[in-house]
């Protein structure tokens, strides 16, 4: 999943002070499972934001709205009556959420609550970790199913830099180096031979560029046709 | 100009000393601490952005010591601040400068360094780097294009010995000979007997190893000496890489003390 988390207050509250009427757009999909941006953190952030303009003697009225997904048009459109209401969307989507609802909206400023972080798993109750960095070439079932990419800080792929002390990376005593875990992982599932294949340079071309994907099935369906 | 596989080759030990670039623009104190132990060592070692810190790109100094030491000079190349582009086009324009003995090393991470903020490349590993030299002294690019002229490289690699555990390290250790490595230069190293039990673990390595001693202060001096002579009279290394924190005067002393 998409992990993200909510910007300070502060700077939200200074992006929006403008505004007279805003909406706060809450995702129900990533960003609601990392407690950062799902409809529960868009009503706190929206009664906060409430007292703060009082406060500030602002006349400000914050409502809230919630989609499925704001990276998905047909969840999008859901939003189009509320948001010609408002003078500002205030999203609380992923950065892809985010940008679709403004392209959705180029006459309303959109506004980001979320400062999105990586693509990671749950680890435990509130704590997220990185896992992959998209590198659009995965190299995990060599790996032993660690990403060197992601887990090791320097992107190492042909084995681990000199730095490791007592298998712990040289970045951070607290973390495992990632060699020593992908090490240890081909050794207890008896692929060590992995480890001897020299990886070549990396073809980074693909992922120089805004990725762009379509599925086969669909090209084949649809080309026909036009 | 005899490069320094050859020099190891010849002389069956060798000796040699890091020097820092200076952070700003006078090359004069590392010019002349080169000119005091340049006639002592077999190979002065230039390194690059040390730890992370930032300095004088290391190609300058490397020619200058190249036009006026009579050792050799080793250019340290790191794949944290450059990629793929970068590292082939510097190691063109060090070998077409006289400077053809390269460390190719990852380099340590930039939040150990004075610019944590600072975004890191890594677009190659070591070895990969190997890989990339390897090609261009056979006259080509890593996409096989021909160049207009190959350089004469000889190659080096860094070695950690005391990283534990060990196997991952022999891995890479394995892969950077078959990328081209010609020598290995460790890190600084804690005694002999870490060398001689790494030697136990791993093998025979296939090329000549350079024992890294490092002082970090002038108290340090005689025991780092005592490391090298045993190092040396145990016949656990091809040479001896000596290093001081970037202390002039420790330096000094410890070429003084271990060099030729
Ligand atoms: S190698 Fe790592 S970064 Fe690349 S796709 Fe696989 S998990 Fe993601
Ligand atoms: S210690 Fe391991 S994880 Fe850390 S940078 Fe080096 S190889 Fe990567």
């Amino acid at each position: 999943m998409i992990v993200a988390e909510r910007k300070p207050f502060a700077e939200i509250a200074q992006a929006v002070a403008g505004y007279r009427r805003v909406l706060v757009v809450g995702c129900g999909t990533c960003v609601a499972v990392c407690l950062a941006g799902g409809e529960k953190e868009a009503g706190i952030l929206a009664a906060q934001l409430d007292l703060a303009g009082q406060l500030a003697g602002r006349q400000q009225r914050f409502a809230t709205a919630c989609v499925e997904r704001q990276c998905d048009r047909e969840f999008l459109s859901e939003l189009d009556a509320a948001a010609r209401e408002h003078d500002a969307l205030l999203s609380l989507a992923c950065g892809a959420g985010v940008q679709f609802l403004a392209e959705r909206h180029p006459t309303l400023p959109v506004l980001a609550g979320l400062n999105t972080t990586f693509i990671g798993v749950n680890q435990d109750v509130g704590r997220w970790d990185e896992r992959c960095r998209a590198c659009t070439d995965c190299l995990l079932s060599l790996t032993g199913g660690v990403c060197p990419v992601t887990m090791c800080p320097k992107g190492m792929v042909n084995g681990p830099c000199g730095g490791a002390v007592e298998g712990r990376c040289e970045t951070d005593p607290e973390r495992d180096c990632a060699w020593t875990v992908i090490h240890a992982r081909l050794s207890d599932s008896d692929r060590l031979a992995n480890l001897e294949v020299l990886v070549p340079p990396r073809d980074h071309s693909r992922a120089n560029l805004p990725g762009r994907q379509a599925h086969a099935a669909y090209l084949r369906r649809y080309s026909s046709h036009d | 100009m005899t490069s320094f596989a050859q020099a190891i080759k010849d002389k069956g030990f060798v000796v040699t000393a890091e020097l820092d670039p200076p952070r700003g623009v006078d090359l004069g104190p590392l010019m002349a601490l080169a000119g005091r132990i340049g006639a002592k060592v077999d190979a002065l070692v230039v390194s690059d952005n040390q730890g992370a810190n930032l300095r004088q790109a290391p190609w300058w100094a490397a020619h200058r010591l190249a036009e006026t030491i009579p050792a050799e000079v080793i250019l340290t190349l790191t794949c944290r601040d450059r990629n793929r582009l970068s590292l082939g086009g510097d190691i063109l324009a060090a070998a077409a400068s006289g400077v053809d003995n390269l460390l190719l090393v990852s380099g340590d991470f930039v939040s150990l360094g004075d610019h944590p903020q600072a975004k890191p490349v890594y677009d190659l590993d070591s070895v990969q780097a190997l890989m990339l030299a390897n090609g261009l002294a056979q006259g080509h690019d890593l996409n096989g294009q021909e160049l207009a002229g190959a350089p004469e490289l000889c190659l080096g690699a860094v070695l950690a010995p005391e990283a534990r555990p060990l196997a991952p390290q022999l891995v890479k250790l394995r892969k950077k000979r078959a990328a081209g490595a010609g020598f290995f230069i460790t890190r600084p190293l804690s005694g002999p007997d870490a060398l001689k039990t790494f030697l136990q673990e791993a093998g025979e390595l296939g090329a000549p190893i350079i024992a890294g001693v490092q002082a970090k202060n002038p108290e340090g001096v005689a025991a780092a000496a005592e490391m090298a002579k045993a190092i040396r009279a145990g016949g656990l290394a091809q040479g001896l890489h000596l290093s001081a924190s970037g202390d002039p005067e420790t330096l000094a002393s410890l070429v003084e003390a271990c060099g030729r």
